[in-house]
């Protein structure tokens, strides 16, 4: 099979390419997201978009898709000359689709309507038995199990995506985005949708594939691209390269320092300091866990397993239905995030944007929001006071710029994260709960991020950390707690045995519901 | 402790110390220039417009819907809206004006403790039964409407007492108090905004009510607090517009809202939250008192001012909707 695509690829590169996007630039306040990048599909390859976190492929394909509108560069589909991309229904309209991690389907509505959606104008009535008939000639051939007339509610998140595809090709895609579509698939249902992505390549459709996950770039693609920092750093066959040279080709610089080992053994406490017990909400069930003082904690699980549910419960943010919160062994009444609060909990949420900064105000005030109390008397905010600890933190946790006055929505993803963290650890909480810390961080202060955490394990604190990056929690738990449909199965010591396969298998054991 | 522990080795990297744009400033100095402008238009276009007696005009008239928009900046700074700040006028003007024939204290305290109760009202139904605050102040604009034109069958009350209106409509020093007291108000609010850490909660509030709450900001007690400032403000503003007519009218405050989101937002506050500025709005009301004088006196029909005051608004929204950095 392998020797058909590749015969397939060199021919076909003397065609004229299928996508080109030349030169394109884009830049976000004072953030260059993307710098001069190329990229050139064939029909009939799937191309792997590589690169950390934040450097630049998610933006890359809102551009292709008309979300971003580019500051500079061309976008030409079959060499018909150069064409600006205005909007997801004109790139829909050329024949481009987008399957990402947040699906655009409308779940009140069924697999025929949610396929067609958007294609009737104005107050033409919609040809409800056409479109029925046509979704199913094309779930056919992709996914012959679906049924048309039933609400995508009450589909899985493998056949939302077959229905997401299918509606691709309603509208004549042939250039298809897939961005993270396997982080919340079990391996099953992810074998599934590579023999769709197989069967599209055969059809002659170009298909960009973005993942972290280098098995499933091995077993899919054909060429690659690696990005880093907005800009393209190497595009060639995969076969070239093994996978510890696209590894360093994506982080730009060996890889043993900072993303290979084990923590290091610290002085750990006997008693815990953080303690559930029996914890449950509407997406939990009787979690139990423990974290002593000096302690890593690891949280490994797909996402919408219930890993960020455990977090969200504990800081008041869901209620429980049951179990009960313990900080150094006295039990904790947590309704609201301020009850967690004064616990000594703190919470780095995953979706720093959404739920951490408030970007119009500058990073003393964002890193003042938990400690109002501390820095304000009879109400009245003591400025000086708060200044003098805010530009402490700055110093020490290198926040660039150091200027605390600055708008936080100013600063790189990484800065922000490090402003987050400065907030929690000025209330002094204890018990620290890390969401994916380090999604949308550059790579220099992942590396800052991990040493603080480290530190302050160290120093006594309880640290509790969920990651997708399983060599993230590899590097950084002493154990890891594995989430498993709303319940933790079963949590490990972290050593030499542990690895990413073990850690997968455990994780999708007994498969999705 | 264990904040102690975080020392790292002080590898100082040269600071990237370009100042940067002040957006904030920006806004407010544009909301004067804005203000002054149109006067000089003004003063250009009619021989009577710059007259001080004219001026102190503007500024009296500006007075009523300025204390309003104070409390309504509040509102809009955490991303809400209140549109019953006119009902909120009639019914506490009417209540303070009946209890007055009796003491005047009591009717000033009646008149803002009902101005406060609406408020409130407003602040627990958006607050704690999560509902749209769009729908429960545009609710309340009926009810509270209603209830005033009940309290004397839809009869005004006239005869209000002289202490009364020379407190709330006079002058003193020469400056007619309902000038010093928009002044004053909108210094007290501009202080709460910047000074304290219920400001601050405002401001984090609108710009970001998730990040707000787990920060352990208790979201329902600032949203509650704004509306019954709002209230509380629509109230005080009832009492200079029932002093300077003589007489309190179940309708008084029709349409106030408009007027008062107006200044707001042509004071540089955002209806998308999280940025605004009392003494903008203070001059917002300013701009607005002086287009509706300045159309008067080059003999515009006053239909025609409902027209100009609802296109300059939408403006303001729109320039507002504009210097929004976008992503």
């Amino acid at each position: 099979m392998g020797a058909v695509a590749l015969s397939e690829g060199t021919s076909s590169s003397l065609r004229p390419p299928m996508l080109a996007m030349r030169g394109v630039s884009k830049t976000f306040g004072r953030a260059r997201v993307l710098n001069d990048v190329d990229l050139t599909l064939q029909s009939g390859e799937v191309h792997a978009l590589l690169g950390e976190n934040g450097a630049g492929k998610s933006t890359l394909m809102k551009v292709l898709f008309g979300i971003v509108p580019p500051d500079a560069g061309e976008i030409e589909i079959d060499a018909l000359g150069a064409v600006q991309i205005e909007s997801p229904r004109h790139a829909l309209s050329l024949g481009i689709g987008l399957v990402s991690q947040e699906l655009s389907l409308v779940p009140q509505l069924d697999v025929a309507q949610n396929i067609f959606l958007g294609q009737t104008a104005g107050l033409d009535i919609v040809p409800r038995g056409r479109h029925r008939e046509a979704a199913v000639e094309i779930l056919q051939s992709l996914a012959p199990h679906l049924q048309v007339a039933t609400p995508v509610s009450k589909l899985g998140m493998a056949d939302r995506q077959l229905v997401e595809i299918s509606r691709t090709l309603a509208r004549g895609g042939r250039i298809i985005a897939f961005d993270e579509p396997t982080s919340s698939l079990t391996p099953q249902e992810r074998d599934g949708l590579f023999q769709v992505i197989r069967g599209l390549r055969d059809a002659g459709k170009a298909i960009i594939y973005i993942s972290h996950r280098m098995e499933e770039i091995r077993a899919i693609a054909d060429r690659f691209t690696v990005m880093r920092d907005g800009k393209v750093v190497a595009t060639d066959a995969m076969e070239k390269y093994a996978d510890t040279q696209l590894n360093e080709l994506i982080a730009g610089r060996e890889l043993s320092l900072a993303m290979e080992g084990r923590p290091a053994p610290v002085e750990i406490g006997e008693a815990p300091l953080f303690e559930i017990r029996d914890l449950s909400t509407t997406r939990l069930r009787n979690v139990a866990l423990s974290v002593r003082p000096g302690e890593v904690v690891g949280l490994a699980g797909l996402v919408g397993s219930g890993r960020s549910a455990i977090m969200r419960a504990v800081f008041g943010i869901d209620e429980r239905t049951g179990g009960e919160i313990r900080v150094g062994g006295s039990r904790v009444d947590i309704r609201e995030p301020k009850d967690a609060m004064r616990a000594g909990i703190a919470l780095i949420p995953e979706d720093r944007r959404g739920h951490a900064i408030v970007p119009m105000m500058s990073v003393e005030q964002n890193f003042g929001l938990a400690n109002q109390k501390r820095f304000s008397r009879f109400g009245v905010l003591r400025g000086a006071a708060r200044r003098a600890e805010a530009r402490k933190y700055a110093s020490d946790l290198q926040i660039r710029p150091p200027n605390i006055q600055t708008p936080m929505a100013n600063l790189s993803g990484g800065n922000q994260q490090k402003v987050v963290i400065a907030r929690w650890l000025a209330t002094g909480a204890r018990v620290l709960m890390f969401d994916e810390p380090t999604r949308g961080v550059d790579v220099g202060a992942k590396a800052e991020i991990y040493a603080l955490l480290r530190q302050l394990a160290a120093a006594g604190a309880a640290v509790l950390v969920i990651s997708s990056e399983l060599p993230e929690l590899l590097l950084l738990s002493h154990r890891i707690g594995i989430v498993n449909r709303g319940r933790l199965t079963q949590t490990l010591e972290n050593g030499s045995h542990l690895n990413e396969d073990v850690l997968m298998r455990h994780a999708t054991a007994g498969g999705l519901s | 402790m264990i904040q102690s522990a975080v020392k790292t080795p002080s590898l100082t990297t040269p600071a990237s110390t370009t100042p940067s744009f002040n957006r904030d400033l920006f806004r407010q100095a544009s909301v004067l220039i804005g203000c002054v402008a149109l006067f000089a238009i003004f003063s250009i276009l009619t021989s009577s417009f710059y007259q001080p007696s004219n001026l102190i005009d503007i500024m009296l008239q500006s007075s009523i819907n300025a204390v309003i928009a104070v409390g309504m900046t509040l509102v809009i700074i955490t991303r809400g809206i209140d549109l019953s700040v006119g009902s909120i006028v009639g019914l506490s003007s009417m209540v303070a004006s009946d209890l007055m024939s009796h003491n005047i204290a009591l009717g000033i305290v009646a008149g803002l403790l009902v101005g406060m109760i609406c408020g409130l009202v407003n602040g627990l139904l958006i607050a704690k039964l999560k509902l749209p605050d769009f729908i429960v102040t545009l609710g309340t604009l009926s009810v509270f409407r209603g209830l005033a034109l009940i309290y004397t069958n839809g009869q005004p009350i006239y005869g209000l007492p002289d202490g009364f209106r020379a407190a709330f409509g006079g002058q003193l020093l020469g400056v007619p108090t309902p000038v010093i007291m928009a002044i004053v108000v909108a210094g007290l609010a501009f202080f709460l905004v910047r000074f304290t850490a219920l400001g601050e909660q405002i401001v984090a509030l609108g710009g970001n009510e998730e990040a707000a709450r787990l920060s352990g900001i208790n979201i329902d007690r600032v949203k509650i607090v704004v509306y019954t400032l709002s209230g509380l403000l629509s109230s005080l503003a009832g009492f200079v517009l029932i002093a300077r007519i003589g007489a309190a009218e179940p309708i008084g405050g029709n349409g106030f809202e408009l007027q008062a989101i107006g200044a707001a937002v042509i004071g540089g506050a955002s209806l998308f939250g999280g940025v605004g500025n009392p003494l903008g709005s203070l001059i917002g009301a300013l701009t607005l008192g002086g287009l509706q004088n300045g159309l008067t006196l080059m003999n515009v029909p006053s239909f025609w001012q409902y027209v100009a005051s609802g296109v300059v608004v939408i403006l303001a929204v729109y320039a507002d909707r504009l210097a929004r950095p976008r992503r």
